[in-house]
């Protein structure tokens, strides 16, 4: 072996192995280049313990103390159902440094107290957050509102006090849309997150399905039977007005807001077959999603508008899929059982659904995309169907006729802290969480 | 050796671009497919289902299985006779409504009533009706004609309802 023939060689080992390190480091770069930012995701964190004292009352005002007393459970439930906290009661808003040192034993670091006042025309909240370690005011803030919406006023100093606290948005001011049937026909009802304000929005005598919410929280879209078509109808919370967006003939089903709410996928027929179609705010169509006989429905966005996942049982039963918006890149998620009713998690990381497996029930899962791994929420607890997410992403809202009827429930994500929305005759189905309401 | 990391470089570039998405199929509707069927298509444009509608005693509903929309030998001898009249009544026009039983998602069931309603609709322009006087709806499981569940109530619920209007 001459000397060139020897360098030669050893340029080429050379190259191989830049070659390798190269190919490896930029595989795993594009491995994540590939997906967005995914955040870990739990429910239960370690709770921290929050004493709550007494709403000391300054008008004295009969009425002004009831107020007080409603407010102060409002955000003591508020706290709870965000299980970020211990509630400890006290009830003195004494936050003298005997009454802080005794908390400071007992582990306690916030203290929250507040007064509440009638101004002669609103009700005013002053809402104070101390640290019990050094004694100070962390955060004080007065809400002005109605007497008669004493509710929301208690939900927003909820809300500020979490995101104060954990630096996370808080629910409160969230509600749930879903449909009844206690007056034998289907009908839309809405519910604030801690089941109390239940409203009915609409009175048609007719069916109505499949309310969803709008990103900005004004609108909910929903179908309707109202003129003997399956048709999509928009409701608008703000003009109490409501007006059909989609009137193709057949199905005008299952219609799924894009994160900036300028458009719509849903199943349409049109005499034909139901595919996914995408539309805009006035109906016209934009683009047709799938071309088949199978059935493609209950579509859902990513938080980043690029994808959409959605069921098909193209392959014999219905599995989830992932399809980009711009059409194509079709992807399988699940590969077993009977899957469907898919919600993007707020995040982006997550996909709720239900699933079916042979003789069984329905039961919620979680689909964590980074690790492609499913995670089973409910066991032996009947049908469980239709989740979606609370706005901050740890909790679903979803069906289940556990009880023996059909009626709306939530959980944490961890499979956690199940309660039952709203007292409600009849059964109930589909909820959808509103966004952040203002 | 300054060559080599050039060579290298490019080699990486090319190699980044080819696995972007590399585990992904690509293409426009790629999934997979499990036969030669193909999406109905008839000539006429469907009849609006926005109308009164009534139950028409001489054309019979139709019966499915759990999940499918297969027409089976006797729901097959009950279309025959309700295209016989049909065809003797040529003004007549019927909704074919499809309906589901209670199980599966109130989504999932309404695509398949409509796609039992399209298969009875096929079947009907096989034998002569013309597609022009067949509109189609679905109700999904929103509608049963039975209350209950077990699998009387189920088996009377996943139907397609011939009405006339």
């Amino acid at each position: 072996m001459n000397l060139n023939v020897k360098i030669n060689l050893i340029k080429k080992i050379h190259f191989l192995i830049l070659y390798i390190i190269f190919v490896i480091f930029f595989s795993t770069v594009t491995a994540y280049a590939n997906n967005d930012i995914y955040l870990s995701l739990c429910a239960t964190t370690k709770r921290s313990d929050i004493a709550i004292g007494h709403f000391n009352v300054v008008d004295k005002n009969e009425n002004t103390i009831k107020l007080a007393k409603l407010i102060k459970k409002i955000i003591k439930n508020d706290l709870v159902l965000s299980r970020y906290f211990n509630i400890i009661q006290i009830v003195s808003n004494d936050d003298s440094k005997e009454q802080l040192f005794s908390l400071r034993k007992n582990g306690t670091t916030i203290f929250i107290t507040a007064s509440v006042n009638d101004d002669g025309c609103d009700l005013v909240l002053e809402i104070k957050v101390i640290d019990v370690f050094t004694g100070e005011i962390i955060w004080k803030h007065s809400y002005k509102h109605k007497h008669s919406n004493y509710r929301y006023l208690a939900h927003k100093a909820s809300d500020e006090i979490i995101r104060r606290i954990k630096g996370e948005i808080g629910i409160a001011c969230s509600k749930i849309v879903f449909v009844n049937d206690s007056t034998r026909f289907k009908e839309l009802y809405v519910v604030d997150y801690d089941g109390y304000n239940l409203r009915r929005l609409t009175k048609d005598n007719k069916i109505n399905i499949l309310p969803k919410w709008s990103p900005g929280g004004g609108q909910i879209i929903y179908t309707s039977y109202l003129y003997n078509n399956p048709d999509l109808f928009v409701l608008d919370l703000l003009e109490n007005k409501r007006s059909i967006i989609s009137k193709y003939q057949g199905l005008n089903v299952t219609g799924s807001f894009s994160p900036d709410g300028k458009k719509i996928i849903l199943t349409l027929s049109k005499g034909r077959y139901p595919n996914l179609y995408m539309i805009n705010m006035r109906g016209e169509l934009l683009r047709r999603m799938t071309e088949n006989v199978y059935i493609d429905t209950s579509p859902s966005f990513a938080p980043n508008g690029q994808e959409i996942v959605f069921i098909s049982d193209r392959s014999g039963y219905p599995q989830l899929y992932i399809m980009n918006v711009s059409g194509g890149n079709v992807r399988r998620l699940t590969t077993n059982g009977y899957c469907d009713s898919p919600a993007w998690s707020p995040r982006g990381d997550k996909i709720a659904f239900t699933m079916k497996q042979a003789r069984g029930n329905y039961d919620l899962c979680i689909y964590d995309l980074p690790s492609t791994k499913v995670t089973r929420l409910t066991y032996n607890q009947r049908n469980n169907e239709n989740p979606t997410w609370s706005p901050d992403g740890r909790f679903l809202t979803f069906y289940s006729n556990r009880s023996g009827r059909g009626e709306i429930y939530i959980i944490a994500i961890d499979g956690s802290g199940t309660r039952k929305l709203v007292e409600i005759p009849g059964t109930s189905y589909t909820p959808s969480w509103s966004p952040i309401l203002s | 050796m300054k060559k080599f990391l050039l060579f290298a470089l490019i080699n990486v570039f090319i190699f980044t671009m080819g696995c972007k998405r590399q585990n992904i199929k690509q293409g426009p509707y790629s999934y997979e497919s499990t036969g030669a069927e193909k999406t109905a298509t008839f000539d006429d444009e469907e009849p609006s289902t926005r109308v009164d509608s009534n139950k028409d005693i001489n054309l019979k509903t139709v019966y499915f299985e759990f999940d499918k929309s297969d027409l089976t030998e006797c729901s097959i001898e009950t279309l025959k006779e309700n295209a016989a009249y049909l065809i003797s009544n040529s003004k007549i026009k019927i909704i074919l409504e499809g309906h589901t039983d209670e199980r599966g998602t109130t989504e999932y069931n309404l695509s398949l009533g409509q796609r039992r309603a399209l298969r009875i609709k096929e079947y009907y322009t096989k034998l002569g009706i013309s597609s022009n006087r067949i509109a189609t709806i679905s109700y999904g499981k929103e509608k049963p004609a039975e209350l209950g569940s077990n699998e009387l109530a189920w088996s009377k619920n996943r139907r397609v309802e011939i009405k006339k209007y």
